[in-house]
């Protein structure tokens, strides 16, 4: 056999994995010899770990050109197992540790000094963490990049310990810290004078550290979502500071009008996307001119929720030529004069977002069509008025539309049957519209083989058949929601054979057994997220092929299954991603069998949701050592209730 | 030269009771300058034992002496009235016995600035070289015959004196038929003890006092007693327990300046410590304000901090104040920066964490913290470096080297050190745990 390095170098193969962006993709090539292995082992940059397991053996062939490791899905992660997943020595630059509650600031501080060179961390939803994880982050003096976000008990103290010994820091997320105030932003503003993005969402914090901030001479991109103290002073500061913004979230202040806006647009003259959605409601036109004046640099503008004329429409569609992407979800006045006007200046627009306007109609889908032909984004969820006349005419003039959200629209086969000419698609969401039957998904399945996600909620018509269609048709489907599609049986359930498939819900399917689910099983190893509740015919057996065949299951709903204390100790005990349990009103299920379950998956669980009930007769230190290995347990008051 | 101009003064003797020196039926025309003059006790002397230390005896026994001379010059006033009222007396007679109590007075007053300004170091040296026409004005006495002011008497007064002496006149005049005179007196007298350090020269003056003057914990005495005042106030608002004659609005009212004076020229102080910004010799001197301002400076920058918390055993003060102050919140001051100062309040934490590189806010728990880590480390694994006093180090140094503690780093350490930690739980559940990965068991094998 002859060797296939003697023709292709080594080298010349990492070009050819440059290439390869698919996971599966690189696995097959792996597998073809060892020449290739060693060529992917010296390509390769990034791990993302889904069980700890392996990992040591993958370090150990990856030692040295491994620069990033993502340890965010990995259960039962303490600070031993962590200090046993950094590779030593090591060249890593980007560890992330997100959701990653079982790790305390002892393993941090371990991960601070092990790898000299750190440059990114990404500890977001660690909820426990506070300013002793944070100073022990702050040990790695050369990051660039830090998440905290929703790290609850991180105070000024722990932003101030970061800000002193990461001064080199370019980007920082601190979103959902709120205990920090304007103190600490402060300081933070003094000592990083490095920081080019800042994500301060839903702090409690006020125009002064908008007033700090607005010296950062670097700041490009300020995120300020939900922040409910921050008003129109504030953006003054903002616009007459140092920085030379080109991104702004002001979403959701609700203190902000379009005063602040407009001197903001007045300030900050290099402004590239605005997301200016769910402010204080009335827009003025004043702010709209202003918005003009940024004119050809503005690529992204939001305005979810504003109360806008079609007038101001017409003025952004004049000036604001280069915009790729807008947001009028919920902009009551958006009507199809505004949108016409609209498409005809934004002609490069490739994502548009509808969403509510109830006065949208075939009208304002004719003007995208016949303007905007490199449309790759439509949200229409709940434009009523919309029919497959106009869905006919985006299908047949945009034919780049990867995503498409029909939500709630109504739509029928026939829109579907248009759609289906779009073969680029890659997300179609078609829930709650009841005229969609197993002859539309026949369409989609026959053409739409690019298919990632589909969204069938609610749609009551369709049968087992539509989804052998579905099935057949579109191999590559990551994501399928079929809640509530009652029709659909163990029959249709058994065609489910996607490999690729990671996300399921099949929530309240009330005629689905355990032998579908075990046939789905079998089909669709890849599994991750999966929802059965109010399945009420699954039983242990459904739990058992689970267990079985789906190991990287990580999220699972079984509320309201028929499932014993056995089944439930069993795919608890054996499922190693297994991380986010609800299992609400599990009739079935005793005391013990509760305990010795939560005890089988100790330590990998970092997300419970049980019924409140059980909170006084589950044994209290179980409970003390399931939050002490970082897990979090959300107690249920809901009435027991059958739904059909 | 000092002594004998001093001599002209009586003072009683030490142990002696004042009546002693003090004739009741002392006839005032037979007043004899010689008497005192012979009298064992010069006064000389008794400065010189008051500069080394300060004796209440002397000083008690002198203000007993001043009152009845004061009750006597009463006697003499009223002696004047009834004269007058009689219509019996030729006006020589009354001349000369307004002349006698004029003379008799000024040396009264001139006595008890003696008896203020010896307790006031500052004042002192000054005073000295104001007293020095006293023996002329002794002396001059028994031939005085006409002149009605004091500064008659005086060929070289200084300004000071001269001040004094006019202004005492007047009011003597004026108010002769007066019965308060001595409340009067003895408020004229503290404001030229005080005044006597002024000179006049440029914008402002710059005064220098000696280490010793700084350190002496009061300057303002009272006559009668000999307590001690940091404040001219609170020593007026405690002669009211010495009598009603100081109950008076005038006694206690502030001490004006001579409406006609001259303007009180600024003062301005050097610290006497060579080398300190605040010392007159240096290049970019810094004048202190107030008397006060020299003291706690000198106290703070220049002497040992011998007032220590009790509270928290670890901050010291030089100024007792500053001592009070810092009880008051001791303990309180939860905001700790890394370099071990405390703060009351977060802001001026972060302010400070702000100014100084490397600072940052000390954790809450860093002690206790401190404390069982110590206890973990000797028992679980000496190879992880975890160190709180390091961390301050580190912090301070203004970079953290990892490649110290990444050499000396061991896994195994760690794994053994977080394990006994959950060891409890751990137990607890091993039976149950068989089928889910236990990475530390497996290893890297796995």
């Amino acid at each position: 056999m002859c060797d296939i390095t003697a023709v292709l170098t080594v080298d010349l193969l990492a070009q050819v994995l440059d290439w390869l962006h698919d996971s599966r993709d690189l696995k097959s090539c792996r597998l073809v010899s060892r020449a290739f292995l060693q060529a992917e082992r010296m390509h390769r940059r990034a791990i993302r770990a889904l069980r700890l397991g392996p990992l040591p053996v993958l370090l150990r062939r990856y030692v040295g050109s491994l620069q990033s490791l993502d340890l965010s899905s990995c259960p039962s992660l303490d600070d031993s197992a962590l200090s046993l997943s950094i590779p030593c020595p090591n060249n890593l630059r980007s560890v992330s540790l997100s959701r990653a509650t079982g790790v305390t600031w002892r393993g941090l501080e371990v991960l601070a000094s092990v790898c000299p060179r750190i440059e990114a961390i990404d500890i977001s939803h660690c909820v426990g963490f506070g300013d002793r994880e944070a100073a022990a982050v702050a040990k790695a003096c050369w990051l660039k990049e830090l998440r905290i976000d929703k790290c609850l008990n991180v105070t000024d103290v722990g932003l101030a310990k970061v800000a002193v010994g990461c001064s080199r820091l370019e980007k920082l997320g601190i979103k959902w810290c709120f205990e920090i105030s304007d103190i600490g932003i402060d300081l933070l503003v003094k000592k990083c004078l490095e920081l080019r993005e800042l994500d301060i969402s839903y702090l409690k914090v006020g125009n002064e550290s908008l007033r700090s901030i607005a010296s950062l001479s670097k700041l490009e991109d300020l995120a300020l979502v939900g922040c409910e103290y921050i008003d129109d002073e504030g953006l003054y500061f903002l616009s007459n500071g140092n920085c030379s913004l080109q991104s702004i979230d002001i979403s959701r202040c609700e203190n902000v009008t379009s005063v602040g806006l407009t001197t903001l647009a007045e300030g900050q003259q290099r402004l590239r996307k605005i997301n200016a959605g769910n402010c204080s409601p009335v827009l003025t036109s004043t702010f709209v001119s202003k918005l003009c004046t940024l004119g050809d640099t503005l690529i992204i503008l939001k305005l979810d929720k504003l109360q806008l004329l079609a007038s101001a429409l017409e003025i952004v569609g004049k000036n604001c030529r280069n915009l790729l992407e807008i947001g009028l979800s919920k902009c009551n006045g958006v009507n199809d004069e505004g949108i016409s006007w609209l498409v005809e200046g934004c002609t490069h627009l490739s994502t548009i977002d509808l969403t509510c306007c109830l006065l949208v109609t075939d009208k304002s889908l004719l003007s995208i069509a016949t303007c905007c032909r490199g449309v790759k984004c439509l949200r229409l969820e709940s434009c009523v008025l919309i029919s497959e006349k106009g869905l006919d005419q985006i299908a047949s003039c945009c034919t780049d539309l990867k995503e498409i959200d029909l939500t709630d629209c109504n739509v029928n086969d026939n829109a579907l049957k248009c759609l289906s000419r779009c073969s680029e698609l890659l997300v179609l969401k078609v829930g709650l519209c009841s005229g969609v039957s197993d002859i539309g998904l026949s369409f989609i399945g026959t053409n739409c083989s690019k298919l990632l996600e589909l969204d069938l909620y609610r749609c009551t018509a369709i049968t087992d058949d539509g989804l052998a269609a579905i099935s057949n048709g579109c191999k590559r489907l990551k994501k399928l929601n079929l809640c509530y599609c009652n029709q659909i049986s163990d029959t249709g359930l058994a065609h489910l054979q996607l490999e690729e498939l990671s996300d399921l819900e099949l929530r309240g399917m009330v005629r689905i057994t355990s032998s579908g689910i075990t046939a789905m099983a079998m089909g669709c190893r890849s599994l991750t997220q999966l929802d059965l509740k109010r399945c009420y015919s699954i039983d242990d057996a459904g739990m058992w092929a689970l267990a079985q065949y789906t190991e990287n299951l990580r999220q699972l709903t079984i509320s309201y299954c028929t499932v014993t204390g056995l089944g439930l100790c069993h795919i608890l005990g054996s499922l190693r991603c297994l991380q986010d349990v609800k299992m609400v009103h599990l009739s079935w299920v005793s005391i013990e069998g509760f305990e010795l379950a939560l005890r089988a998956s100790c330590g990998k669980l970092k997300k419970v949701k049980l019924l409140g009930k059980l909170q006084d007769v589950l044994s209290s230190e179980l409970l003390q050592t399931l939050q002490s290995r970082g897990c979090r347990i959300r107690w249920v008051n809901k009435p027991l209730v059958f739904k059909g | 030269m000092d002594q004998k101009q001093r001599s002209s003064f009586t003072y009683p003797p030490r142990n002696n009771s004042p009546q002693e020196s003090f004739n009741p039926n002392y006839d005032y025309p037979q007043f004899n300058s010689q008497n005192r003059t012979e009298s064992p006790y010069t006064p000389s002397q008794f400065f010189n034992s008051q500069a080394r230390e300060w004796d209440p005896h002397a000083l008690l026994s002198n203000l007993s002496f001043l009152e009845q001379k004061i009750h006597q010059m009463q006697n003499i006033v009223r002696e004047m009235i009834r004269t007058n009222e009689g219509q019996n007396c030729n006006i020589s007679e009354l001349t000369a016995q307004r002349q006698l109590l004029t003379t008799d007075l000024t040396s009264t007053i001139i006595q008890l600035i003696s008896t203020a300004g010896s307790f006031l170091p500052t004042i002192r040296t000054s005073l000295l070289s104001g007293n020095a026409p006293i023996p002329q004005l002794g002396s001059s006495i028994p031939s005085a015959s006409s002149a009605p002011s004091p500064s008659a008497y005086q060929p070289n007064p200084s300004p000071d004196y001269e001040e004094l002496t006019k202004g005492w006149g007047e009011n003597v005049v004026e108010s002769a038929g007066q019965i308060q005179i001595e409340d009067l007196d003895v408020k004229e007298g503290e404001d030229v003890g005080q005044d006597g350090d002024t000179l006049p020269i440029g914008s402002y003056e710059v005064l220098q006092l000696e280490k010793e003057e700084i350190l002496a914990p009061h300057t303002h005495f009272c006559t009668i007693c000999g307590k001690g005042f940091k404040r001219d106030a609170n020593l007026r608002m405690h002669m009211r327990g010495h009598g009603d004659e100081y109950k008076s609005p005038a006694a206690l009212a502030k001490p004006a300046r001579e409406p006609g004076s001259q303007p009180i020229p600024v003062k301005r102080y050097s610290c006497p410590f060579v080398g300190c910004k605040r010392n007159k010799e240096h290049k970019n001197f810094q004048p202190l304000k107030t008397l006060l301002c020299v003291k706690n400076h000198y106290k703070r920058s220049h002497c040992e901090k011998s007032y220590t918390c009790s509270r928290c055993n670890t901050k010291k003060f030089s100024v007792l104040a500053d001592l009070k102050t810092h009880e008051k919140h001791c303990g309180r001051d939860k905001w700790l920066c890394s370099c071990g100062t405390t703060f009351s309040r977060k802001d001026k934490l972060f302010g400070h964490v702000a100014l100084f590189q490397g600072h940052t806010p000390a954790l809450p728990s860093d002690e206790v913290k401190g404390k069982n880590e110590e206890i973990n480390d000797k028992d679980d694994s000496g190879g992880v470096g975890y160190n709180d006093g390091d961390e301050y180090l580190d912090m301070k140094g203004g970079y953290f080297s990892p490649m110290v503690n990444f050499d000396s780093f061991s896994f195994e350490g760690l794994d053994e050190f977080s394990r006994t930690t959950f060891d409890p739980t751990e137990n607890s559940f091993s039976f149950l745990r068989s089928g889910s990965p236990d990475f530390a068991r497996k290893g890297p094998g796995n």
